[in-house]
């Protein structure tokens, strides 16, 4: 059995990345299914925009655990909700702090928000950490993503806004450090604007700047701790033996490595196995092997999982079931 | 008329000690300033194209940036004046 996709210190989080259409959602439901079958508590949470986790169990699923069968949980993330409720949310912050901007209609500017270039990846972000929060109510979280640019990319987000947070703090840092050098001298400072008066603050623990910084930091942190400890999550990369989703792996790899989230696992599906030679799809299967050879020479660490091309789609706890247990235990 | 004198001299030194004090600061105040700007212009990149940071930490700073915001304004009015600034902080006419 794969020790990587089970829970060693509290829950286990799999995230399953690939390719557009390679079979994602199927490998994620089948490991999940076999998971749960082995008797770990398991949820499956898909973020894929392009939802059929539903379809693949054959259920209707909404952004509330659905119990599938003992130990079995599955949702499906609305990420037009999300990106609603992420956006609500600063707005609510936005009024909260600007009284007196309600005059302006901000549900107008927050509806073209929602279009803006990161909002996507940053909502998604925010279910995941939300999800990690709950985390001890599982034993495995298998996270069925969309392909692989956006994963990347929202994987990628708490290291890049750790390392924004940390130069802002340090710039913070330098502004309190001669503000209170100034206020040695003069006292403590008054700031005026527009008939208010505000006193500057000094110290890190009375400044609401650095406050704001140091939680924020806080929060990312706490994802960036848990999606880069081996302990805690498993990368599963899935592809199809041919060239082009070869090349998008290894493009993860790359970028996941730099992010120093391990790939523990490569699942090629749909694997052609033929007992006799048909010649009518001979080069198909002369590209299939060089793929495969490929892969073993790229990949050596690597663990490799072939699952073969099945007559008629795997949908349905059974089939999910039995192609999960060639997954989990090869 | 001897405690007029007294009064004279405090008053001068008082004066003498505040400029002084005001001196002893200007530099840090300068840099202080000049902090407050990179930080307020670093939250407000995206707005003159340079990359801005995530759009949460940018929104959930932004209401007790007023300081910062206020020096950030007063350097754009000022932008023509800074060797100005410097020249007159140490005392070049």
């Amino acid at each position: 059995m794969r020790e990587f996709l089970l829970p060693k210190e509290g829950f286990r989080a799999v995230f399953v990345i690939g390719k557009g259409g390679v079979g994602k959602t199927t490998t994620s439901a089948a490991l999940a299914t076999a998971i749960a079958k082995k008797g770990y508590k398991t949820l499956i949470v898909s973020l894929d925009p392009a939802h059929n986790l539903g379809d693949v169990f054959m259920v209707k699923l909404s952004d509330k655990p659905k119990e599938l069968r003992e130990n079995l949980y599955a949702s499906e993330l609305d990420m037009e909700k999300l990106i609603k409720g992420y956006l609500k949310h600063l707005e609510d912050n936005l009024k909260h702090m600007y009284r007196y901007l309600t005059v302006i209609n901000l549900e107008k500017y927050f509806e073209v928000l929602s279009f803006s270039p990161g909002i996507e990846e940053y909502a998604t972000l925010e279910a995941v950490r939300n999800i990690l929060l709950d985390g001890d109510s599982w034993d495995v979280i298998v996270f069925d993503t969309p392909p692989t640019g956006l994963t990347l990319r929202v994987l990628a987000l708490p290291r890049i806004s750790l390392i924004w947070a940390d130069k802002l703090i340090e710039i913070r840092k330098k502004i309190l450090e001669r503000r209170r050098m100034i206020a040695k001298v003069h006292g403590d400072r008054k700031f005026q604007l527009e008939g208010e008066e505000f006193i500057l603050p000094k110290e890190e623990e009375e400044d609401p700047v650095m406050k704001e910084l140091l939680e924020y930091r806080k929060e990312v942190e706490f994802v960036e701790r848990v999606i880069t400890d081996p302990n805690k999550t498993s990368v599963v990369a899935v592809m199809n033996p041919e060239m082009l989703p070869l090349y998008e792996t290894e493009r993860a790899y790359e970028s996941l490595k730099k992010f120093q989230i391990p790939l523990n696992m490569i699942v090629i599906n749909k694997v052609i196995t033929v007992e006799r030679e048909i010649p009518e799809i001979k080069v198909k299967l002369d590209a299939q092997k060089r793929v495969l050879e490929e892969i073993e020479r790229k990949f050596p660490k690597t663990e490799i999982i072939k699952v073969p091309m099945f007559a008629e789609e795997p949908r349905g706890l059974e089939w999910l079931e039995r192609l999960g247990g060639m997954v989990l235990e090869g | 008329m001897v405690r007029k004198i007294i009064e004279d001299i405090r008053a001068f030194l008082k004066g003498f000690g505040g400029s002084f004090k005001e001196q002893s600061t200007e530099y840090i105040e300068f840099e202080e300033r000049e902090l407050e700007n990179v930080f307020a212009l670093i939250l407000m990149g995206s707005f003159v194209g340079i990359p801005s940071p995530p759009t949460t930490l940018v929104v959930r700073l932004m209401p007790h940036m007023i300081k910062e915001m206020h020096v950030m304004q007063q350097r754009a009015i000022n932008l023509d004046d800074i060797f100005g600034e410097i020249a007159g902080m140490f005392d070049i006419d």
